[in-house]
């Protein structure tokens, strides 16, 4: 599977956006998600037996994931919380996000949803999908 | 409590063994009071404790976060961690002495304590 051919039309603008939070860094708050909307932003690496998708997702509530596999479709929901019993005008400030949030990537390839592995630490969650056995590569030989 | 933005205080570039200059970001913060204390919440997803500085001083509070940089290079990519650094100033009705910092799953939650003097008193009414 090749990751790079997920065409991504928003690709050029999330380059410009970060190279955007390098120069204002330091007079605007962090915008860690897609000018899409889109939540919780995702980075994807591979590996020789599969993928691992890492969600950048601070303070979820870890009874509230859920990662599914199906065929080369990954999907993670999460809910971030607001603190509870605080009214809205004890607020001087709200600027994270709050809310159940869903996103779905396909990948192009089929993933044994059998060894997939998922981690949340320290706000990330990554997901280490291993490469189905009929998927991975197959070695041909050549008949002289 | 008032904040000031950390261009006040300019963050740190430091530069990486590659020799890339890496910048701080602003973390998002929710700020809520109650009768006792200010609350702040700051996003900072890849910090650990070991890599988080709280300093609060008579007059401002100070949080800074390092993150470590992945050795691999992603593939698809729509997020870039970075080193985090916001300032905030203190006003005097705070006690900074009484300052507590918790980093969990990437949110840091700092409470500030509010000076006895301006915490809400309950005036019993006396009735005749």
């Amino acid at each position: 599977m090749n990751t790079r051919s997920i065409w991504d039309p928003w690709q050029d603008m999330r380059r410009l956006q970060r190279e955007m939070e390098h120069l204002f860094g330091d007079v605007a708050p962090a915008r860690h998600w897609p000018l899409t909307g889109e939540y919780p932003p995702l980075n994807i690496v591979r590996a020789d037996g599969g993928l691992t998708v890492e969600a950048l997702c601070p303070g979820v509530d870890r009874s509230t994931f859920d990662v599914t596999v199906i065929g080369d479709a990954l999907t993670i929901r999460c809910e971030r919380k607001p603190s509870a019993d605080v009214p809205a005008e004890r607020y001087h400030r709200r600027e994270r996000p709050v809310g159940a949030f869903t996103r779905t990537v396909a990948v192009g390839e089929r993933f044994d949803s059998e060894r997939t592995q998922a981690t949340y630490m320290n706000g990330i969650l990554r997901v280490a999908l291993s490469r189905a056995p009929e998927a991975a590569p197959k070695k041909i030989a050549i008949q002289s | 409590m008032t904040m000031t933005t950390t261009g006040t205080t300019p963050a740190p570039a430091r530069r990486e063994g590659v020799g890339r200059a890496v910048r701080s970001i602003a973390p998002r913060v929710d700020i809520y009071e109650t009768d006792t204390q200010y609350v702040v919440l700051a996003d900072m997803p890849g910090v650990t404790s070991d890599g988080l500085d709280v300093v609060a001083e008579r007059d401002s509070l100070v949080i800074h976060g390092r993150v470590e940089h992945a050795a691999a290079t992603a593939d698809y990519q729509e997020f870039e961690l970075a080193d985090y650094h916001r300032a905030f100033t203190l006003t005097e009705d705070l006690e900074t002495d009484g300052v507590t910092a918790r980093l969990q799953d990437g949110v840091l939650r700092v409470e500030i304590p509010k000076s006895p003097r301006v915490q809400p008193k309950k005036i019993p009414v006396r009735t005749e």
